[in-house]
């Protein structure tokens, strides 16, 4: 079979199909000009759903059950105590970051004990656990905004090229993260554990330590998207995390990872972030009432979905 | 140290008899709960925090027994229609309510009137008539931000809308009060409209994403939590800066006047103070100390201009957003004022 012939059966191919399509439809609106624009920004804010998606795919690859909802306040957290530590000093940066790490080191920890040592199904035991996070956030800062140094915000928002700086660093990450998958034993183990949890454990892959491992690593990212993410609006808020729950997932699924778990593709995860930020773009600029662009936006979410979840016959 | 104590407890009470004649005596015993739907961002915790404030200073002085604060966690209609009935089966005297939905809790709101307490709803009012109403006039408060556009654009131009979060009460007031302002000044034309969901980072990417798409753009209209995310985005795109209203957030109010000694930048703020929900409180005891108080109050929004903005500014924490907590005289003065 020719590559060309195949690529319809690639479950990526949807997201990005979609994404050219809004694309598309903004320029034949406003102009070639107005295209290269929107794409730019769009680069730049589909980068921190790329970074948290990551994470999430790994995590949904693990098989049915897993899925990490404690994201948004793990944002929040480590976005909020990293800021208020460095309080706008350049020179504190590096311990910044490392306390950002930190956070994502001790809530991935705490998730996985959780879901391991008390049994509680992955959905409950995160979803439960943001709780404490959150609180914690609120508890540490109250809310207050504080300015990030302003080398950070500055390294958040550059550009090469009208190439956002982060982009490409995330672009490198995903190139990583891609091996990972599926030339690492990790990524592999990973696959296996999703595909059948039973036969891989037989097969002697260590199904827990596959598991701690890949929710923390998520966890990790997400404090990373934290970190950069207050760097590039300006300071760390209580809700900054929130819409970065159902993206996460939706972002992942669009991108044609297996709900099911056990298949991945991160080339989908870009597709699918631009996707997002295009069609929620074109619907803004064709000046549709917040209604029909929330009905709009699931129609074609499900629609995606539909087409690209559906398994080829060959 | 005793009669020191003591001496002060006596000067306290002399002071606040002096200031409230009757009401010490009578709401002494007298419980306040207030029952929060959701504590989730900066406006709310500095209004849990005024409460706390005032509340705490107020059961010291004698004037009422508690003011305990209970914020549900999912911000959930029937999750708060629970807490409230908890709420009357633990005996408070009054409930005050920042609602999750204007009818959703009637229920709850009834069964509470109908045990005898009294319910003061503010910022996120019921509609249950027994409940007091302390609302703020939303459609009042996106007119005054074209009517200031009117003032300084003679010419008009094109407007770029930033509303809240779809589907709440407070986004479509505001933006209705917009859109009206807009029909009277017909100069004016809104060019495009974004949810920024009242979040910088939110507001940020939906105005990078329709920036491109939009001619030439005088000015921003705004609810709030919002303005510092457009100017950031105006920034990124390469755009002159609009007249961005802002919302008197920390962030906002600080680029405000960073621009104004650049570059002689002029705009407006306006939103409401958190500490409205002192106000709330101060008409919960008022009543509780039968005084007749109307069912319906309107709060005034905060607005800060050209002229006050160093002063609002230095009054502000930083990383909050301007406020103003109610005396008992201030709100003696809103009750009698109506």
């Amino acid at each position: 079979m020719s590559p060309l012939t195949s690529l319809p059966q690639k479950p990526w191919i949807w997201a990005w199909i979609g994404a050219i399509l809004m694309w598309l439809i903004i320029m034949s609106v406003s102009g070639i000009v107005a295209g290269g624009q929107v794409m730019s920004a769009a680069a730049s804010f589909g980068t921190f759903f790329v970074i948290v998606a990551i994470g999430q795919m790994f995590v949904i690859t693990l098989g049915p059950g897993n899925v990490d909802l404690s994201i948004p306040a793990c944002i929040t957290l480590s976005a909020t105590l990293a800021m208020k530590f460095m309080n706008g000093d350049p020179n504190l940066l590096l311990p910044g970051f490392l306390i950002s790490l930190s956070v994502g080191l001790v809530i991935g920890t705490l998730n996985f004990l959780l879901i391991l040592l008390l049994r509680i199904p992955p959905i409950i035991a995160t979803l439960s656990a943001s709780f404490l996070y959150q609180s914690t956030a609120i508890w540490s800062n109250r809310g207050l905004r504080v300015k990030p140094p302003e080398v950070l915000g500055d390294f958040a928002v550059s550009k090469i090229l009208g190439v956002p700086i982060l982009t490409i660093v995330v672009l490198i990450l995903s190139v990583a993260m891609a091996f990972t998958l599926h030339r690492t034993r990790f990524g592999l183990s990973v696959l296996a554990v999703g595909q059948n949890q039973k036969a891989a454990k037989l097969a002697g892959i260590r199904v827990e330590r596959v598991r701690f491992l890949t929710y923390l690593m998520y966890a990790v990212l997400a404090a990373i998207c934290g970190f950069f993410l207050a760097g590039f609006s300006g300071g760390a808020a209580l809700n900054m995390g929130e819409q970065y729950l159902l993206m996460s997932i939706a972002v992942v699924v669009i991108g044609g990872t297996s709900v099911a778990g056990g298949d991945a593709n991160l080339t989908g995860l870009w597709g699918a972030s631009l996707f997002i930020f295009l069609l929620v773009s074109m619907l803004n600029t064709l000046g549709l009432s917040a209604g029909y662009r929330l009905i709009v936006t699931g129609a074609i979410i499900v629609g995606i979905i539909a087409i690209s979840g559906r398994k080829s016959a060959i | 140290m005793k009669i020191n104590t003591i001496g002060k407890l006596c000067i306290l009470a002399t002071v606040g008899s002096m200031a409230t004649t009757s009401a010490i005596a009578d709401t002494s015993g007298k419980r306040i709960a207030l029952s929060n739907n959701y504590a989730g961002n900066s406006w709310r915790q500095a209004m849990l925090t005024s409460w706390d404030k005032v509340g705490s200073a107020a059961v010291a002085d004698g004037v009422v027994a508690a003011a305990d604060a209970f914020t549900t966690a999912e911000n959930q209609v029937t999750e708060q229609a629970a807490q409230i009935q908890n709420l009357i089966l633990q005996g408070y005297d009054a409930i005050v309510i920042n609602a999750a939905s204007p009818e959703g809790l009637n229920g709850a709101v009834k069964e509470a009137c109908d045990a005898g307490v009294v319910v003061v709803s503010f910022d996120g009012i019921v509609t249950e008539p027994c409940a007091y109403r302390i609302a703020v006039d939303f459609k009042q408060m996106g007119k005054v931000q074209v009517e200031y556009l009117a003032d300084r654009l003679s010419d008009g131009g094109n407007l770029l809308e930033i509303r809240g979060l779809a589907g709440v009460f407070v986004d479509d007031e505001i933006s209705a009060g917009i859109h009206a302002g807009v029909e009277e000044n017909a100069q004016f034309e809104i060019q495009g409209s974004v949810h920024g969901d009242w979040a910088q980072d939110v507001a940020q990417k939906a105005v990078a994403g329709i920036l491109p798409s939009l001619p030439e753009i005088k000015a921003v209209v705004t609810q709030g939590g919002d303005g510092y995310g457009a100017a950031q985005a105006f920034k990124a795109a390469g755009r002159p800066t609009p007249i961005i209203v802002m919302g008197n957030r920390h962030d906002e109010l600080t680029w405000w006047k960073e621009q104004k000694d650049a570059s002689g930048y002029e705009t407006m703020s306006v939103s409401i103070a958190p500490g409205v929900s002192t106000l709330a409180f101060w008409v919960a005891q008022q009543v509780l100390d039968g005084n007749s108080v109307p069912q319906d109050l309107t709060v005034p929004f905060l607005e800060i201009t050209q002229d006050t903005l160093e002063e609002s500014l230095a009054n502000t924490q930083a990383g909050g957003v301007a406020n103003v907590e109610y005396t008992l005289d201030d709100s003696i003065a809103v009750i009698t004022g109506n």
